[in-house]
Order: C-alpha cells, then sequence, then structure tokens
C-alpha cells in the first residue's frame, strides 16, 4: 500500500469538488485554511460546546468534584457509549446519500481505474473520499467537544477513546457503503438487461424503497423517542445485539468505560478483523466490478419511429414548451441524482409521522393543538419544499447541456412557462399524495382538509415561482461527481426567502385555525373560507409579480449565455 | 437588396479579463458558401463560433447572421442555424428518438416531416437499431451523429460546426461531407472548424487561419499558397508557415531527450 497514491486520489477527489463550482478557473490560487472550513467551523462549534457544556456542569455543582458526582460521570459515559453507533448510523446515511446523488456522468468516476495505482490504494481512497465532508465535520465536532468536556471533568481518557471509536464508526459505515455501491452496479446491470423499459421504474421505485427503509429507521433511532429514551434504550441495545458486528467499536467504549478490559481487548481485536474483512470484500468487488459498464436500456423497440400528439399540447403549450416538459418530465424519472428529489418529500412525511407516533403511540392523532401541526406538516411543507427545490433546481439540472437550450429558439416566456408548470405540476402530485396520508392518519374534518388542499396548492405555486427565480438568479450548470444546480448561497438565500413567502401566504389560514385551536371553540367554516380567500390572493399576488420577474432574469440569461 | 452574406463581423473583439480571444474581427462569408475556420488550440475559433450563435457575447463589434442582429434577435437568429458544438453534451437520460423527437418540437417541425426526416437521417447515420437506447450508452460517435442529425432536422439556412467530423467512423463522415455539399446546392451556408486540415481543403471554398484571435490569412486554397509564397504546397506547410509553428524538428527532439 503506498499512502501517498491514497492521499493524491484523495486530495484530487476534494479539490474536484471544490475548485469546479462557479470559480473562474485561469489562475486560480485557493486558501488552504479556508478550503477546510467545514472542519474548522466544526472545532470551532465541538470546543465552544464542550466549553458551555462545562461551564454548566460547573455553575450547576460549583461546589463539588467531579469525583462526588458519580451521576454526572455515569451519565457522560453513557453519552459517550452510544455515540459510535449514533455516528455510525449518521454516516451510512450521509454516505448512501451522496452515493445516490452522485452525478449519472461516467468520466470523472473512471480515471482513477487509468492511473498506476492498486486496487487496494483506490479502493481505500473511495472509502476515505465518501466521508469527507460533513462526517468528518461531524467526527471532529462532536469528538473535540467530548475531549474538551472530559478534559474539564477528569474524562480525557475515555473521551479520547470515544474520539476514536468515532473515526472506527464512521470507517465502518463508509466501507459499508462502498461494498453496497459496487454490488448495486452489478445489480443494476442484471436489471437493465432483463428488464428493458420497466429498468426506468424499477430503479426509480426500487432507490425510492431503499430509501424509505433507511430513514424510516434512521427517524426511528433518531427521534422516535426523547433524547433520554435515545440514550437508555440505545445503550441498552447495543448490549443485547453484540454478536451484531457494527456495534462492536462501540462495545469496546462501553466494556473499556466498565473496566472489562478482557472483552474490550477482544471486542477491539473483532472489530479490527470486521473492519478489515469488509475492506477486502470492497477490494475483491472493486476489482470484479469497479469498471463494470451496465448495458443500455433499451425504451423503445427499433422499427419505424411514430411521434405521438401529446396532451400537453391541447393544454395549450406550444410544441417548444411541451418538449421542455417532456424532457424534464423524464429527467427526474431517469437520472440518478435526481431521485433526491423525491426524497425531500418522503423524509417530509416521515418525520412527523414518527415524531406524532413517538408522542402518541397511535394512529389519528389529529386532536389538540399537536395534531393539527402534525396534520399541517404533512399536509404542507413535502409540497412546499419540493416546489421550492424544484423551482431552484429547475434551470441548473440543464448541467452542461445548457448549450442545447441556449442554442435553441426558445423564448424566455416558453422556457418560464415550461419551467414554472412542469414544477407546479410535480409539487401538485406530492401535495395529493402526501395530502391522503395525512387525511388517513390524522382523519381532519372535511372543511379542512379542503383548506388545507387549497390552501398547499397556492403555496407551493408561490413558492415553487420564487424558487424559479433563485434558480434562474444561481445556477450551478458544474457536473462535478455530485451536480447541485444551484449556487450554495442562493440555495440558501432560497430556503429564507421561500420559508418568508410560503410563511405569508398561509399567514391567514394559521390566523384562523389557530384562533379556533387555542379559543378551544369548533373551526369556524366562514372564518375558514374568509381566510382560504386572502391566503389565494395573496399567493396570485406574489406568483404574478415573481412570474413577471422571472421572464425579465429569463431574458437576461438567455442573451448572455456564457458557455 | 438582401445582403449577399450569410454572415458579416464588424470589429468584433471578445476578451475573458486580460485574454483576448478574438481581436477585431471582420469577417465575411457568403450565402451558400462552405467556409472553415482553422488555426492551433486557442486561437479564437470556437469563440468565433459561439459568438455567431450568440452563445457568447462579444466585448465589442457587431455580428449579423442572416441578416439578423444576433445581440437584438437571438430566437430568430437559431431558428435558422444548425449548430453543433465540439464537445456536445447531449441529455443522455434521453433515448437517441426522443432527443431527436425534443429538437424537432424546438424548432417547430411539423409532426410528419419529423417522423420522415428522423428517420431517414437514423438509416443514412447507421443509428437504426440503437435509437431506442438511452444515450449514455453510445460511443462518442454515436452521440456525434445524433447532434449531427439535429442540427440537420429544421432545414437550416445556416450551419455552423465545430469540429464537425470528429469521433465519426470513414463512411458516416462521407455522408455528412456529402450532404454539406448538397445543401451548399441548395443555398445552405456551412461554416465549421477543425484541426483536419485534408477536411478543410478537400471540402471548403473558402478558409480563414486565425491565430491568437486574429485572422492570419484568408482566402480560397489557391489565394492561401500565393499569401504564403508555397505554390505547390498543401494546406498543413502554409497552416505552420503562416502560424509560425514551421520548425517542429527542435521541439521534438527536445522531447525525445
Amino acid at each position: 500500500m503506498n499512502w501517498k497514491n491514497v492521499l493524491y486520489l484523495l486530495r484530487v477527489e476534494r479539490k474536484s469538488g471544490r475548485l469546479i463550482r462557479g470559480i473562474k478557473a485561469t489562475r486560480y490560487r485557493e486558501n488552504g485554511f479556508l478550503a477546510y472550513w467545514p472542519y474548522w467551523v466544526a472545532l470551532i462549534i465541538g470546543v465552544l460546546g464542550g466549553l458551555i457544556a462545562n461551564a454548566i456542569v460547573s455553575s450547576v455543582y460549583s461546589d463539588q468534584a467531579i469525583g462526588n458526582l458519580p451521576f454526572l460521570t455515569n451519565g457522560t459515559l453513557s453519552v459517550f457509549v452510544i455515540l459510535p453507533t449514533v455516528m455510525l448510523v449518521f454516516s451510512f446515511v450521509f454516505t448512501l446519500l451522496q452515493q445516490i446523488q452522485l452525478a449519472g456522468i461516467k468520466a470523472t468516476g473512471q480515471v482513477m481505474y487509468w492511473l498506476p495505482v492498486t486496487w487496494q490504494e483506490q479502493t481505500l481512497a473511495s472509502i476515505l473520499s465518501n466521508l469527507l465532508g460533513l462526517p468528518i465535520a461531524f467526527v471532529i465536532g462532536v469528538g473535540s467537544g467530548a475531549i474538551v468536556f472530559g478534559a474539564f471533568n477528569g474524562l480525557i481518557l475515555q473521551s479520547l477513546l470515544t474520539f476514536a471509536a468515532l473515526i472506527g464508526a464512521a470507517f465502518l459505515a463508509s466501507i459499508t457503503t462502498e461494498i453496497l455501491r459496487l454490488i448495486q452496479m452489478r445489480f443494476i446491470g442484471a436489471v437493465y438487461k432483463s428488464s428493458g423499459r420497466a429498468a426506468i421504474w424499477v430503479r426509480l421505485i426500487g432507490s425510492l424503497f431503499f430509501f424509505v427503509i433507511i430513514y424510516v429507521l434512521y427517524f426511528y433511532v433518531i427521534y422516535g423517542s426523547g433524547a433520554v429514551t435515545l440514550f437508555t434504550t440505545l445503550s441498552n441495545f447495543q448490549t443485547t445485539v453484540w454478536y451484531v458486528p457494527f456495534v462492536w467499536v462501540a462495545l469496546v467504549v462501553s466494556y473499556v468505560f466498565s473496566g472489562l478490559f478482557l472483552q474490550a481487548a477482544l471486542f477491539t481485536l473483532l472489530s479490527a478483523l470486521f473492519i478489515a474483512t469488509l475492506y477486502h470484500v470492497a477490494v475483491f468487488l472493486n476489482m470484479r466490478f469497479g469498471l463494470y459498464e451496465p448495458p443500455a436500456i433499451t425504451l423503445q423497440k427499433s422499427g419505424v419511429y411514430a411521434p405521438k400528439a401529446g396532451l400537453l399540447g391541447k393544454l395549450g403549450f406550444s410544441t417548444a414548451e411541451a418538449a421542455i416538459i417532456r424532457k424534464d418530465s423524464r429527467a427526474f424519472t431517469r437520472r440518478r441524482e435526481m431521485i433526491s428529489i423525491f426524497i425531500v418529500p418522503i423524509i417530509m412525511i416521515i418525520l412527523p409521522l414518527m415524531q406524532s407516533f413517538g408522542q402518541t403511540g397511535r394512529l389519528g392523532a389529529g386532536q389538540g393543538a399537536g395534531g393539527i401541526i402534525f396534520e399541517a406538516i404533512i399536509f404542507l411543507l413535502p409540497a412546499g419544499f419540493t416546489a421550492l427545490l424544484l423551482g431552484e433546481v429547475m434551470i441548473g439540472e440543464e448541467g452542461q447541456s445548457i448549450w442545447r437550450i441556449y442554442a435553441s429558439p426558445i423564448s424566455p416566456k416558453s422556457l418560464v412557462k415550461a419551467k414554472t408548470s412542469f414544477l407546479t405540476l410535480f409539487s401538485t402530485v406530492i401535495l395529493l399524495i402526501s395530502g391522503i396520508i395525512g387525511i388517513i392518519v390524522y382523519q381532519p374534518p372535511v372543511e379542512v382538509s379542503i383548506a388545507a388542499f387549497l390552501g398547499g396548492f397556492f403555496m407551493l405555486l408561490a413558492v415553487g415561482i420564487v424558487g424559479l427565480t433563485i434558480g434562474l438568479k444561481g445556477p450551478d450548470f458544474s457536473q462535478t461527481r455530485r451536480a447541485r444546480m444551484v449556487r450554495q448561497e442562493w440555495s440558501l438565500i432560497g430556503l429564507v426567502v421561500g420559508g418568508a413567502v410560503g410563511l405569508f401566504v398561509l399567514a391567514p389560514l394559521i390566523v384562523t385555525l389557530g384562533l379556533s385551536l387555542f379559543t378551544g371553540g369548533a373551526i369556524n367554516t366562514s372564518n375558514l373560507a374568509i381566510g382560504l380567500a386572502i391566503s389565494i390572493a395573496i399567493s396570485l399576488a406574489i406568483s404574478i409579480v415573481f412570474y413577471r420577474i422571472n421572464l425579465g432574469i429569463a431574458t437576461d440569461f438567455l442573451r448572455k449565455a456564457q458557455i | 437588396m438582401s445582403s449577399p452574406y450569410a454572415v458579416d463581423l464588424r470589429g468584433v473583439t471578445k476578451r475573458y479579463n486580460e485574454i483576448v480571444a478574438v481581436n477585431n474581427m471582420n469577417l465575411n462569408i457568403y450565402k451558400g458558401e462552405i467556409f472553415a475556420l482553422l488555426g492551433p488550440n486557442g486561437s479564437g475559433k470556437s469563440t468565433t463560433l459561439k459568438m455567431l450563435m450568440g452563445l457568447v457575447q462579444p466585448t465589442n463589434g457587431e455580428i449579423s447572421v442572416l441578416g439578423l442582429d444576433v445581440v437584438k434577435e437571438p430566437v430568430a437568429v437559431k431558428e435558422q442555424v444548425g449548430y453543433v458544438p465540439e464537445s456536445p453534451t447531449i441529455y443522455e437520460f434521453l433515448t437517441g428518438i426522443e432527443y431527436l423527437d425534443f429538437i424537432a418540437d424546438i424548432y417547430g417541425v411539423p409532426t410528419a416531416e419529423k417522423q420522415q426526416r428522423i428517420t431517414e437521417y437514423l438509416k443514412a447515420l447507421q443509428l437504426e437499431g440503437r435509437e431506442g437506447d438511452m444515450i449514455n450508452s453510445y460511443s462518442d460517435g454515436m452521440k456525434k451523429k445524433i447532434s449531427l442529425i439535429s442540427a440537420f432536422l429544421h432545414k437550416p439556412k445556416l450551419l455552423i460546426f465545430d469540429e464537425p467530423l470528429n469521433a465519426l467512423d470513414p463512411r458516416s463522415a462521407r455522408i455528412v461531407k456529402d450532404l454539406l455539399h448538397e445543401l451548399k446546392a441548395q443555398g445552405v451556408t456551412t461554416i465549421l472548424s477543425t484541426h483536419v486540415l485534408e477536411i478543410a481543403e478537400a471540402l471548403c471554398d473558402r478558409i480563414a487561419i486565425m491565430y491568437q484571435g486574429n485572422i492570419l490569412a484568408l482566402g480560397t486554397m489557391e489565394e492561401l499558397r500565393g499569401r504564403a509564397s508555397m505554390p505547390n504546397s498543401g494546406l498543413e506547410d502554409i497552416f505552420l508557415k503562416l502560424t509560425g509553428t514551421g520548425d517542429l524538428r527542435a521541439v521534438v527532439e527536445e522531447l525525445l531527450r
């Protein structure tokens, strides 16, 4: 193993992500300190967090030494014990998400395979590169917080051990993701070959199904119970399932803290063996399938081409507008990196459901303020977020193919109309799905359901159009391994502005429902109707204004094409 | 009286910060002409072609394409132009036929004509049998063929091609060359940039040699030979002499050291 090669490959991976986005490439010099800002920020937050936690503990128990506070020591150690497993779950979900967001382009990913590096070096670099970004920042933040707190409270050795275990857990998660990635490559090839046109749907639905399961488990662990319950449950859970190799790293920490050094040594050895085995499996799979090219997906049989008259034309769209809408709808079902758009509303549905069940432990929890809030979240957030996200990425998703739009006789009006129509249609489907789930689970009154559907539709319309403004102002056409499609600063602006617009549109409805709820009276239908009418009026006003703004920006965007 | 020029550039300059990609270019290209832009890498050929399409805005100067101002009437210009960039990135999640369908719709090609033309082009360029596959499984040559077909589909009056024959197999390259000749007879103008000097020599009526953003020489092959004082030479020798890169022996010897 040539570690320098691993380091070089890692550097290239990291730099390629940083350099390309929105930066003029000529005479570019990178500031070494600023380039790693997420890690510095995580370190600062971790250290501050540790200091604040220590300050709180010191002020509460100012007159006592830590040795006299066994419950504090035990509490801290029980948190330390579960941190590796929490890190494992977080890293696993995050690295899997990263994998699914990888762009479908092959070029950058294959360069490594041409270089004179061994499979072992290449695989290790790939595993480590999965961790770059949030997982490492999380390890640094949590680990430094634990060390600072431990240093002030006589737990320095324990915190250092926890930090090492955090690194081990993150690495374990990343190897697992690497193995799944490589198996998935071969599996996808088999699906393509055997299922033809159905491969598109098998891939889409299979990916979504996979993520739904992962997220249900993730939210069950993280949010399904309160923090205290989580700690005690997870701590006990780890010991009970000692035979699952993924918790062995955490068990090492647990046994050391309990003074069971023989068991700790045994599980250290087992953890090392497990990690080594997984790594060799990953290397083997990389050799077998790393460069595997899935066969082509055949969507139409050969023969005479017969164009179909589209429904969109009958709805008043020009042929160019209809062509853009059709193209975008295919992009969202066929491009792997677009699946994350589907995942967002799924999370938005699962999260409140898990929270709701965690609080009430049963279905039909639609009573009281909590129930109404969960209903509102299920009804409005998935579609609202989808509209905002779609609006933001509708232009950037063109990627390097944007030249095709620039070079085509597409007017700004057609572009804005097609993109707005697609995102509204797509988000409306999400609204219908999430709304139906909301009705089934929470069984709200009919008038509330109607108001939620209508309010939701007009909210997503306004938010989507505002999202498109962001997408037109800050598109990111770079096609690195993970396409962002909108520049980060504009994405943040979009989140703030889109959130404000959504709240503004829904404010009359929130006030109407809130008044009924907190005064303890029944929902007044006429008040609800008035609130809804005002919401619709606000939405239409915002939509018209921003649609016109979008036309102006699109004119400029198409005229000042710079490729 | 309508202008005899398909393309008219007057004092066109394009700067990228301190780098001058195209320097005060004046160029007229006649209707029905096949015109080549030659030059070493970074000489400004692609930038010039992109400016003709409105994909890059000139820093100074005026560009008229088919009598229309590219900056003021971009949509009207694009309706009449077929364009293929050097490395066309096309929507890889579509099948070949879906992509061509998309392009035909964007240009408003009537349904019956669309069906006929797509079928004919697919057959001519031997893409039959693969037209239903997603483009991400195509080779570079197949992607190039799809891009070329998309430029011909709407029967444009002007074709702008950046390295049009790159990655094409000899049969397809020959078909494209013959097609360009036929279209020329119908009054279609073609502007192409290429590094393959044989193509420019065999295919083009006039050739412009660019170097560092300037046109060093412009004319027919005979006129270029005269300009370089190399009466019996091929385009490669003329090109190397005019661009000052003629003496390459020292470079090769240095590399072999």
